[in-house]
């Protein structure tokens, strides 16, 4: 198939492994997948070690349960990103350990404390999930399959982020005032999640083109301001003076004064160039090491695979 | 020799099983899986799959979900609103659905035993 009739057939769901793709749509597909696999693997890495630092059993029973959803999903993205036969799950993987993998901006931050919780699993997880249940009309079927299982399994991480978030905002003065302070610190990476506006956005064209997105930055984050902020509100949050938001009530559109966003930051990020960051993926990478003796032990008793058993039997 | 069939009703769908048939090759599966299981249905493509080469494990080898109390991953255990996210209260809805499912299955069988 060449590109022109890609772009002519594109639609939900049209094109699977059994189809003879264009290099340059498997190209951005997999830079798509590989971005989104590595999000969910680095965004279960901030959240980790909530599983000991939660105050309560149930707190930590979500959490863990929550972390354990999101390297699935991540798994469930490689295999669908695998299938477009340009990169293997491995080469993925050790990308993202040596710093050449680009994931979510959200997620090169560093979060200490328990208050900081619900800016992930509550406005970062929400954000994502706008995203995500627009994904489940892409062209590539394996990424549209993923988004079916990732997104009946989010509706859990955001409800669980907004009743942490619900108990602090309830709580005691001072925790008001660190879910604040926590909110302020926050809010422009949270504004920045859904990158620049369009027309400085580099990849959407073909993608929007080949049906691998539907929707463009500009509308996933309206969508999601008219959505959040409201519940921002609810909770008794103050939307920061700066960056600017303006609400046009003509066009139930909110307008995000690019110009009080830190891009110089943003742009470093992308390069994984940050500091918190690196500290995320050499945190990361360390991790993965230390387990490579189970990686190894699984690929030396292969046993399970169709015909190994005789193989095994003559060692 | 008995093969597997799974069929896709159109493009982008699951394919799911659908039945079996007897064959004593990869080709005359492929034939018979289309006389059988593809001609009638609306069809846009097989898997024809050799039945030994699938494994199942089933509810008397495990506890699908574990054994314990696992409210803490299921979205209707939140007491907040959903309904201001369209895609989290259909997560949310597609949760309770299961749940139900699961529910209902769990006290058949407590009736058995």
């Amino acid at each position: 198939m060449d590109i022109d009739a890609v772009k002519a057939r594109a639609g939900p769901r049209e094109f699977g492994p059994a189809d003879d793709m264009p290099e340059e749509y498997r190209k951005a597909a997999t830079r798509m997948l590989q971005f989104h696999a590595n999000s969910e693997i680095m965004g279960a890495y901030l959240e980790k070690p909530f599983i000991r630092k939660s105050p309560s059993i149930d707190r930590k029973l979500a959490f863990s349960a929550k972390v354990q959803d999101e390297i699935g999903h991540g798994q469930l993205l490689y295999r669908a990103a695998e299938a477009l036969g340009v990169k293997t799950r491995e080469e993925m993987l050790d990308e993202l350990g040596r710093g050449d993998g680009k994931f979510l901006n959200c997620f090169h931050y560093e979060m200490t404390d328990w208050w900081e919780t619900p800016m992930i699993a509550f406005f970062v997880d929400g954000a994502a999930m706008k995203r995500q249940a627009t994904l489940k009309q892409s062209s590539w079927t394996p990424y549209a399959h993923a988004m079916d299982k990732i997104c009946f399994e989010e509706g859990f991480h955001v409800k669980h982020g907004e009743d942490i978030m619900r108990e602090l905002a309830s709580g005691s003065r001072k925790e008001q005032r660190l879910l604040q302070e926590a909110f302020d610190t926050w809010w422009p990476r949270i504004l920045q999640f859904f990158g620049p506006t369009d027309d400085k956005s580099t990849h959407h064209d073909f993608a929007a083109d080949v049906g691998l997105k539907t929707m463009t930055n500009d509308e996933l984050r309206n969508q999601f301001l008219n959505a959040y902020v409201p519940k921002a509100r609810k909770y008794g949050l103050e939307i920061p003076d700066e960056p600017r938001i303006r609400y046009h009530e003509d066009r139930d559109h909110y307008e995000v004064v690019e110009d009080d966003l830190d891009w110089d930051e943003f742009f470093a990020i992308a390069k994984n160039e940050y500091p918190e960051g690196l500290d995320q993926i050499n945190g990361r990478a360390s991790a993965r090491e230390a387990v490579e003796w189970a990686r190894e032990s699984l690929d030396a008793s292969d046993s399970g695979m169709p015909g190994a058993a005789v193989a095994a039997g003559s060692d | 020799m008995r093969w597997e069939v799974f069929r896709q009703d159109k493009r982008g769908d699951y394919h799911k099983h659908c039945g079996d048939i007897h064959a004593p090759d990869r080709e005359m599966a492929t034939l018979f899986a289309q006389i059988q299981h593809g001609r009638r249905m609306t069809t846009n493509s097989l898997w024809v799959v050799p039945s030994d080469e699938v494994t199942e494990i089933d509810t008397e080898d495990t506890a699908f979900g574990g054994r314990t109390d696992k409210a803490y991953r299921w979205a209707t255990t939140y007491n907040v609103d959903a309904s201001f996210a369209k895609e989290v209260e259909d997560s949310e809805k597609e949760q309770a659905a299961v749940e139900r499912e699961r529910g209902a299955t769990a006290s058949e069988g407590e009736g058995d035993d």
